[in-house]
C-alpha cells in the first residue's frame, strides 16, 4: 500500500533524526545492533518478547547500542530498513519475523561484513545465521498449572490458524493439563486471523459460556483475551510474555520467551570472532523459554508440582514428546516408549486426544 | 433453576448483540449518509480514528464516556474531508471515500503506536442485577454494556427522526432528488454535509464502542473490515434505520455462531465457518431483492450517483 510506504518513510525520518542525536552521544567503540519487528513492540506478544531481548542486551552487554524499528512489512520495505540501519552504523541485524528471511538474504549478499541473525529461518548464508527456541516445554508446564487449577475440567484455547507451531502449543498445553487432571479437555476456537480484537473478545466469551474456566491462546497479542477472561472472572494462562497486568486476579502463569541471553551470546561471538552461520536453537533447558511468575491464586502445592516437572525438563530426565501420544481419532502418533521425531514436530498436523476442535 | 437451553439461548443472544453493536452504529451512520444521496466508503477509516481517539481519551481521563465522546468527535472530524471533497468540490464519492479510509488507517496507525499495550478501565456492568433470576434475560443483563443498550435505542430513534420529523423529511427529499429539493427551497448542500457528518459521528462512536467497551484494547487496523461490511449491509437494511438492527444482528449473530459452533465440537472446517456471516447476508439480500421492489428502498438520488460514476 502506497500509504503504508509513505507512513514508514515518515517514521523513518523521525527515526533518522533520533539516530543522529544518538550517534553524537554514543562512544566510538560501541557496537551497533539493529532490531526489526513486523508488529508493534509493546503488544505483549511475539514482538514485545523480542524487544525485551533487545533491552536485556542494551542493559547487560557492555559496549552495545541498539536501535529498533517496528511495524515493518515483510516485503521490499524491510530491505530498505536494513540498508538504512547499515548506513547508520549497524554491524549486526536481527530481522525477527519469519517473512524477513528472503529479504535478509538479499541484503546479506550486498553487505558481506554485516552479520544477520534471522529468527526461525531454515536457510543460512556466509554472514547470515538463524536463532530460535522451542517453547513447548514451557507450554506443557503452563498446561499443568491450568490442569491443577480448573474446576470444570474444561480449558479454552483461542488460536489464529492451524499451523504446526500453533498445534504444538495446543498439544503441549493439553498434555500438561491431562498429566495433572486426566479429565481435562481443551476446546479450541480458530479465529482465522492473527489480529482481530473484536473476534478474540467474542471467542473468549464463547469459551467461557461453554464452561471453560481457564483460557489461553496463540494470536498476535494476548491483551484482548486476557482482559476478557478477567472480566468474566475466569483464569488465564499467558503466551509470549508476562501479561499479568491485564488480569491481576485471574492470571495463573505464562509460557514466555527469554531472548536476551541468547542474543547477548550471539553478539559477543561476533565480537570475539567465533560467530558462525548456523541454526542456533534453544529451549527451556537452555533458558531461552521460561515460565513467568505465578499469579496470586496459584497455591504452593500446584507451584511445587509444576516446578518439580520443570526441574525434570531442565535435567533432561523427561521428554515432552515421548509416547504414548494419541491423536484425536485414537490413532497412535508415537507408541509407548517411542518419541515423536523432530521433523514430525515441525510439521505437526494433528490434535491430541482430549482436544475439542478440528485442524481442517 | 434455569434450564441449559435458556442459558445457552441467553448467552447466544448476548454474544450476537455484542458482536453486532460496533457494526450497528456504523450501519446507522452510513444509512443516514446514503439517505442524502452520498456514499461514504471512508467509514472504515472513520471507525479507526474513532477507536483510537476513544481509547486514548479513556486512557487520559479514566472516563469511558469521554472516550465515546472523543470517538464521535474524531469520526466527525475525518468525515469533513469527505464532505469537502464530495459536496464542496463535487469529487467522485468512491475515490473520496477510499481516500478517507486510507487517511484514517494511516493516521490511526501512526498516532496509535504509543497506545499499544496500554490498559484502560472500561464501563462497569449495568445495574441490572434484579434480572439475574429471569431466564434468558438473566445472563443477558449481567453482560450488557452501555454501547449495546444505546445502539438498540439509537436505531428506532433514527428511524422515527427520518420518517416522522420535518427535518427527516427534508433529508429524504434531498436523497430522492437534489433538483426537486432545491425547488422546494431546501439548502441541499448543507443537508448533504450534515448527512456525512452524521455518518462520521456514528462510525466514530462504533469505533470507540469497539475499543473502549467491547475489547478495551487498541490495535492497528482493529476494525478489520467492519466499516466496509456496514456499507454492504445498508442494502440488506434497505436504507431503513428500523431494519438496521436485524441487518446488523444477521451478520453479528452469524459471526457469534461461527465461534460458538466451534466450542460445541461440531466437526466443520473453521475456514468454511468463517464464511458464514457473508453467506447469510448474501442469502438475505438475494431473497429480499426477489420479493421487494427493484431498488430495494434505495433513494432515487443515490442511483444517480451510481449511474454517474459508470
Amino acid at each position: 500500500m502506497a500509504l503504508r510506504a509513505a507512513l514508514n518513510r515518515l517514521k523513518r525520518s523521525t527515526f533518522l533524526a533520533a539516530l543522529a542525536l544518538g550517534a553524537a552521544a554514543a562512544g566510538a567503540a560501541d557496537v551497533k545492533v539493529g532490531y526489526i519487528y513486523v508488529g508493534p513492540k509493546s503488544d505483549y506478544g511475539y514482538n514485545y518478547a523480542m524487544d525485551q531481548g533487545r533491552m536485556w542486551v542494551e542493559k547487560n552487554v557492555p559496549g552495545v547500542k541498539t536501535m529498533s524499528f517496528e511495524n515493518v512489512p515483510e516485503n521490499a520495505e524491510v530491505e530498505r530498513v536494513m540498508e538504512r540501519m547499515i548506513k547508520s552504523g549497524c554491524t549486526i541485524i536481527f530481522p525477527t519475523s519469519y517473512g524477513y528471511l528472503d529479504p535478509a538474504l538479499n541484503v546479506a549478499k550486498k553487505y558481506p561484513k554485516v552479520i544477520f541473525e534471522h529468527a526461525g529461518g531454515f536457510k543460512t548464508a556466509p554472514n547470515l545465521g538463524t536463532f530460535f527456541a522451542g517453547i513447548d516445554d514451557a507450554m506443557y508446564l503452563a498446561g499443568m498449572t491450568a490442569g491443577g487449577m480448573t474446576k470444570t475440567h474444561k480449558l479454552g484455547f483461542l488460536a489464529a490458524h492451524p499451523i504446526p507451531q500453533v498445534l504444538r502449543n495446543i498439544n503441549a498445553f493439553t498434555r500438561g493439563a491431562q498429566a495433572v487432571d486426566p479429565l481435562a479437555t481443551t476446546t479450541v476456537i480458530w479465529t482465522g486471523t492473527w489480529s482481530d480484537p473484536g473476534k478474540e473478545a467474542e471467542a473468549a466469551n464463547s469459551l467461557v459460556d461453554a464452561g471453560a474456566d481457564v483460557l489461553t491462546g496463540h494470536v498476535d497479542s494476548p491483551i484482548t483475551y486476557t482482559q476478557a477472561a478477567e472480566k468474566r472472572g475466569v483464569m488465564v494462562v499467558g503466551y509470549h510474555a508476562d501479561a499479568s497486568k491485564f488480569a491481576p486476579k485471574g492470571w495463573l502463569v505464562g509460557a514466555a520467551w527469554n531472548w536476551g541471553p541468547m542474543m547477548g551470546r550471539i553478539i559477543k561471538s561476533v565480537g570475539d570472532g567465533t560467530w558462525k552461520p548456523e541454526h542456533i536453537r534453544g529451549d527451556l533447558k537452555a533458558g531461552d523459554a521460561e515460565l513467568t511468575a505465578f499469579g496470586p491464586s496459584v497455591p504452593q502445592k500446584v507451584k511445587d508440582m509444576v516446578l518439580a516437572k520443570e526441574k525434570e525438563f531442565k535435567a533432561g530426565a523427561t521428554q515432552l514428546w515421548s509416547g504414548p501420544i494419541v491423536k484425536q481419532d485414537g490413532a497412535e502418533a508415537a507408541p509407548k516408549g517411542g518419541m515423536l521425531a523432530m521433523a514430525s514436530l515441525e510439521s505437526m498436523d494433528f490434535l491430541v486426544k482430549g482436544v475439542v476442535g478440528t485442524v481442517k | 433453576m434455569m434450564s441449559g437451553f435458556d442459558a445457552a439461548a441467553g448467552n447466544f443472544l448476548v454474544s450476537a448483540l455484542r458482536s453486532s453493536t460496533p457494526l450497528l452504529w456504523v450501519l446507522l451512520g452510513e444509512i443516514l449518509t446514503q439517505r442524502v444521496a452520498i456514499v461514504n466508503l471512508g467509514v472504515e477509516g472513520q471507525m479507526l480514528v474513532g477507536a483510537l481517539s476513544g481509547f486514548a481519551a479513556t486512557l487520559a481521563t479514566g472516563n469511558p464516556w469521554l472516550g465515546l465522546a472523543a470517538g464521535v468527535a474524531a469520526g466527525m472530524l475525518l468525515s469533513t474531508v469527505h464532505a469537502g471533497l464530495t459536496v464542496g468540490l463535487k469529487a467522485n464519492p468512491f475515490a473520496s471515500g477510499l481516500a478517507v479510509w486510507m487517511l484514517g488507517f494511516g493516521l490511526s496507525a501512526f498516532y496509535g503506536v504509543p497506545m499499544v499495550g496500554q490498559k484502560i478501565t472500561g464501563f462497569a456492568p449495568l445495574p441490572l442485577g434484579f434480572l439475574s433470576g429471569v431466564p434468558v434475560l438473566g445472563p443477558l443483563s449481567s453482560q450488557l454494556t452501555p454501547t449495546v443498550v444505546l445502539a438498540m435505542l439509537a436505531s428506532p430513534l433514527a428511524g422515527w427522526w427520518l420518517y416522522r420529523t420535518k427535518t427527516g423529511l427534508a433529508w429524504r427529499a434531498v436523497g430522492e432528488s437534489l433538483v426537486s429539493a432545491r425547488t422546494l427551497g431546501l439548502k441541499t448542500s448543507l443537508v448533504q454535509v450534515l448527512g456525512i457528518l452524521a455518518g462520521g459521528a456514528f462510525s466514530g462512536f462504533g469505533g470507540a464502542a469497539l475499543s473502549v467497551d467491547y475489547t478495551r484494547n487498541w490495535v492497528e487496523g482493529m476494525t478489520a473490515g467492519r466499516g466496509l461490511v456496514a456499507v454492504g449491509l445498508v442494502i440488506v437494511a434497505r436504507w431503513n434505520p428500523y431494519l438496521a438492527v436485524p441487518a446488523a444482528l444477521l451478520f453479528g449473530g452469524a459471526e457469534a455462531l461461527t465461534l460458538r459452533m466451534q466450542t460445541s465440537g461440531v466437526p466443520i472446517s473453521s475456514h468454511l465457518l468463517h464464511t458464514l456471516p457473508y453467506l447469510a447476508s448474501l442469502a438475505v439480500l438475494v431473497i429480499s431483492s426477489r420479493s421487494a421492489n427493484k431498488e430495494g428502498g434505495m433513494p432515487a438520488g443515490l442511483s444517480a450517483v451510481f449511474s454517474q460514476s459508470r
